[in-house]
């Protein structure tokens, strides 16, 4: 769920945006591709080709639908998109490990996703 | 068999309509709360075509001084009845 | 499209309510959602003002407030494909399937009696 509560901050060169408890953006207009790779960085994750694009699906289904996917819809949404071969949750589990719906929403700046634990 | 469980009364509601396109012919149906108004012969006539599976709840009857007021054709149960009725179903859907 | 296919789904829940007027609708929908999220086999039924929710072209509220249309869209993406209606509710509103935003299955009360015996668990909101 979105919250609006600001925990602390991410801060950038660009400049200082707020994060809520679970570490998700307070303000989703603030997301910039600079603010994915500071989020990506406190994940220990580099984002590759492969990352962004798996991003700009979940930005692309918010976008359309108001709510940030579970894993299930997040599968199905990327194989859509990118194919079958990337459309599978090992593929995700591997970009964005322990928990990619939940760890790929807040890169993408989206709330946190409704529908799962 | 499914337990129908209605808890509005007929008077003011029409979830009584939608309890009754959901319900087999073997289905009953169960009147509690402010559902048991639909057990007295005024508007007993709305669950026309369930004799034998209409009941409503003694409990919430005897609350709201309507016990002695129900129509023949009701089988009031208590909670233990009520506790009865749904082993007897496969499951129970309520209506509110 | 009354025919007689078997509903395998787990889960039935039963719609009621119209989009904003109570947040029925929307706690109806998120049930739906979690338990198709973890994989359950979940049918959609509207019944009465429910029906109201499958009607096209949907807007925020006066004051921004979110609907329920955009859902109602993202439903498939959770696989969930059995979207039933109630024919009497449909009636009532002056409507026939061929309004709607989605594409349903409407049901004649014996249909509907058949639908609630086959799921194993029914929700009401």
């Amino acid at each position: 769920m979105a919250t609006t509560e600001i925990y602390r901050y991410l801060t950038i060169k660009k400049g200082k945006y707020a994060l809520d408890p679970e570490g998700y953006l307070v303000n989703m207009n603030d997301w910039s591709p600079d603010v994915a790779e500071a989020l990506a960085h406190e994940e220990g994750i580099t984002l590759t080709e492969e990352h962004w694009e798996v991003l700009q699906v979940l930005r692309d289904f918010y976008a359309r639908y108001e709510m940030a996917p579970a894993m299930r819809p997040l599968v199905k949404a990327v194989g859509q998109a990118l194919g079958a071969e990337k459309g599978r949750s090992i593929h995700l589990m591997r970009l964005f490990p322990d928990s990619p719906a939940k760890v790929a929403a807040r890169l993408a700046g989206l709330p946190k996703p409704t529908h799962c634990l | 068999m499914l337990l129908h469980v209605v808890n509005r009364s007929p008077a003011t509601s029409r979830v009584y309509q939608q309890a009754l396109s959901g319900m087999s012919p073997d289905d009953r149906l169960l009147l509690i709360e402010d559902g048991v108004q639909g057990a007295l012969p005024q508007l007993v006539r709305y669950y026309a075509g369930l004799e034998g599976r209409l009941f409503a709840l003694k409990e919430d009857l005897e609350s709201r001084g309507l016990l002695g007021h129900c129509d023949a054709s009701v089988q009031v149960v208590d909670v233990d009845g009520f506790v009865d009725l749904t082993e007897e179903a496969e499951r129970t859907v309520s209506w509110y | 499209m009354q025919d007689h296919h078997h509903y395998d789904s787990d889960l039935l829940v039963i719609l009621r309510h119209g989009p904003h007027g109570s947040s029925w609708l929307k706690e109806g929908l998120d049930a739906a959602l979690v338990a198709a999220a973890f994989g359950r086999r979940v049918s959609l039924l509207f019944m009465g003002e429910g029906v109201a929710a499958l009607m096209p072209c949907q807007k925020k509220g006066p004051l921004g407030q979110k609907g329920t249309a955009e859902t109602l869209e993202m439903l498939e993406m959770y696989d969930i494909d059995s979207l039933l209606v109630e024919e009497q509710g449909l009636s009532c509103l002056g409507l026939s399937s061929d309004d709607l935003m989605l594409e349903v299955t409407s049901l004649s009360p014996p249909a509907l009696a058949r639908v609630f015996a086959e799921h194993r668990l029914v929700l009401t909101f």
